[in-house]
């Protein structure tokens, strides 16, 4: 029960004034992100960034807390968008698209829709946050007996996982992380001090900085993405929500309570797997739950069906909960959004990982505590204040949009007060919006440019402690044999060879369903 | 869609060829023991951008065998629109730069938009591109003491 006592310290540190405040713009501003379509989770946190680094000076804590704030506000506000206005305000609200709306409008039950996925969101956090609390020391005193060869090994499962899971193509998962492990190694070699890939340029001496590229990629690369859909007209309903919809929703809930906890399980697990956060999370809950509802409900699907709303939306909140907690025990990130974060931890000059519990314990704790308080208040604005918050949709695109680019700029700008940063931001902005046009994934991207210096690091640490043997990193060491370097690297190796795998297997039963068929196998 | 998947991942291995050329004197392990762990700064940054060129190799060989379904941009539309975001926008950082400071490119760059895509009268323009950038200007230089670009009259005493 260490961890209960750890939390209340949390609390203590989490409800200091400045804190409370940092958390509040953080949601708030997570809020009206979620809203605005075309400006997603990941992206808010990116741009917010060089603000947190001005926070951090007088609270390392408030800092997080803002950040960390602004994705459950995203998540939360993603909500709104998709059923009053039938457009995902953030990716992982497009599995409300299905019923959400269709409820709002066609059963004419816009308030119920609303309190459903809003209460299911904060029964998913918080039950997240609980596990959150209690996996936290375990997770952290296993990784502090971790050498370089396992956390190498957990690094590799991070980039396996990016791979492995991927819908789209494999191939392209790799080819970006390869960029973004080459992009973090610019600059000057740590261990050896010999400049990389500088070209003979003074200013790349540094290295690329975390904050422009991801402004760039996020920030500028979605906006630029969603210029070419602006101005599509969308429908609207108009938000009315009473008390009644809270009890009818909390009932719905009971009814379906096992659809509700399975859902909410599943998107932790997603979320702390390396890598897959939210959106992937929502999407799979709304197929379990259609697959496993009653026969007689199967048909409700799409037209409306609670559990198309309470089921997603309680796994997108529980896995970006859940996606936390493998960046501050292990120091590899749950998601892209808990990517951009963690760029955020190196940059205020914290090193994510198990030593933040012993080093940092307020900050950790503080952290913890922090994710319960901002889901309530992102849940309590959100039921006061649906209608005032569905208004910022009628912000006009073309005072808004000029707005978040000059706040990128300035955000870039100042951390370095560097000109340098603002043409990173630019050139990767252009960048990002051609990789998601090409569809080429960026989370992969982002992850890899985070992990790139810490990956480096263990691997070659392993090297100099085995004296260059390789073995090392499958377990086998001059003391004899580390089981979890052994373990977590076959689980990396087979989860890199799964796209293979399904590969050649969908090849040859296609090669076998055309032999028989009476054609050429090809 | 076939020629700019293609074409993408040429550009792409062009640049992982760059780097692996630069970082080739460390590609092959260190037998000699004079690196640390056998393995010189250039081995990780050399086999990360092998890496992607194996996989962009292929990626580019499978666009021409399989079938590409889809538009990259949607219509002549869709390509002005961003050109509309993304030339003002260049010009926004240039101008910035080198001559006209912060506050008044971001002015002018407000006001562009506001005039251009929104459409508003005139007066609506001129609050937009005098409100948001007088609040940035307090905000930040006196507010948070960032000093963002300034103009080239910022010498001759314009106080942005």
């Amino acid at each position: 029960m260490e961890a209960l006592g750890e939390l209340a310290r949390g609390f203590a540190v989490a409800l200091d004034p400045f804190v409370m405040a940092m958390l509040t713009v953080g949601v708030l501003a997570g809020l009206i992100i979620g809203i605005l379509p075309g400006l997603g989770g990941t992206s808010g946190v990116a741009i917010l960034l060089p603000l947190s680094v001005f926070v951090a000076v007088t609270s390392k804590t408030a800092a997080i807390a803002m950040l960390a704030g602004i994705y459950w506000g995203a998540v939360f506000g993603g909500v709104v968008t998709s059923i009053l206005f039938n457009i995902p305000g953030e990716p992982w609200s497009v599995a409300l698209l299905f019923d959400g709306f269709p409820m709002a409008k066609r059963l004419g039950k816009p308030g119920l829709a609303l309190t459903l996925a809003f209460t299911s969101s904060l029964f998913g956090a918080i039950v997240s946050s609980i596990l959150f609390t209690f996996f936290a020391l375990p997770l952290a005193e296993l990784a502090l007996r971790f050498g370089p060869a396992e956390l190498f090994a957990v690094f590799m499962m991070a980039f396996a996982t990016l791979v492995g899971l991927e819908s789209g193509s494999p191939l392209k998962s790799i080819a970006m992380i390869g960029f973004g492990l080459l992009l973090a190694a610019v600059g000057f070699d740590s261990l050896t001090g010999e400049p990389r890939l500088t070209f003979g340029q003074i200013g790349l001496l540094s290295g690329i900085g975390f904050i422009p590229v991801t402004i760039g990629l996020f920030g500028l690369g979605e906006i630029l993405a969603s210029a070419e859909e602006a101005g599509v007209k969308y429908e609207q309903v108009a938000a009315k929500l009473g008390l009644q919809d809270l009890f009818d929703s909390i009932g719905e809930l009971r009814r379906k309570a096992w659809m509700l906890v399975a859902n909410t399980l599943i998107g932790f697990w997603i979320g702390v797997l390396p890598g897959t956060g939210a959106t992937p999370a929502s999407f799979l809950s709304y197929g379990i739950a259609r697959q496993y509802a009653p026969d007689k409900e199967k048909a409700n699907f799409g037209k409306g069906e609670p559990a198309g709303i309470f089921a997603p939306q309680a796994s997108a909140n529980a896995a970006s909960v859940g996606s936390l907690l493998p960046m501050i025990t292990l120091g590899v990130p749950g998601s892209p959004t808990a990517a951009v974060i963690m760029a955020g931890l190196f940059v205020w000059g914290l090193t994510p990982g198990p030593l933040l519990f012993t080093e940092q314990r307020d900050f950790v704790w503080g952290l913890i505590a922090s994710i319960y308080i901002g889901n309530f208040m992102a849940f309590a604005i959100c039921l006061l204040a649906t209608p005032l918050l569905a208004s910022i949709m009628r912000a006009p695109y073309s005072i808004i949009t000029p707005f978040i680019i000059l706040a990128s700029i300035i955000g870039a700008y100042s951390v370095n007060n560097a000109m340098k940063d603002v043409f990173i931001v630019l050139i990767f902005g252009v960048i990002g919006y051609w990789l998601r046009k090409m569809k080429y994934p960026l989370a992969p991207f982002v992850v890899a440019i985070v992990l790139g210096d810490s990956t480096e690091r263990e691997l070659r640490k392993a090297l100099i402690g085995s004296g260059g043997d390789p073995r090392v990193l499958i377990g086998i060491n001059e003391f004899g044999f580390s089981p979890f370097a052994a373990i977590l690297s076959a689980v990396a190796i087979a989860l890199f060879l799964l796209p293979l795998v399904q590969y050649l297997l969908r090849r040859r039963s296609r090669g076998s369903a055309a032999a028989t068929a009476g054609e050429p196998a090809g | 869609m076939r020629k700019y998947q293609v074409a993408t991942a040429a550009v792409l291995i062009v640049i992982a060829a760059v780097a692996m050329f630069d970082t080739r004197s460390g590609a092959m392990p260190d037998t000699s023991g004079g690196a640390p762990g056998g393995l010189k700064g250039g081995w990780y940054p050399f086999w990360s951008s092998a890496l992607a060129a194996v996989a962009l190799a292929i990626i580019a060989y499978r666009a021409t065998v399989t079938p590409q379904t889809g538009d990259v941009f949607s219509g002549r539309e869709g390509v002005m629109s961003l050109l509309a975001l993304l030339v003002p926008m260049i010009a926004l950082v240039i101008l910035m730069d080198r001559f006209l400071g912060f506050y008044i490119a971001g002015a002018l760059y407000l006001a562009w938009f506001a005039r251009v895509i929104g459409r508003y009268a005139w007066v609506w323009v001129a609050v937009s591109a005098i409100v948001i950038p007088v609040i940035l200007y307090f905000s930040f230089e006196s507010f948070f003491h960032v000093s963002l670009p300034k103009s080239i009259w910022f010498t001759q005493g314009l106080p942005f």
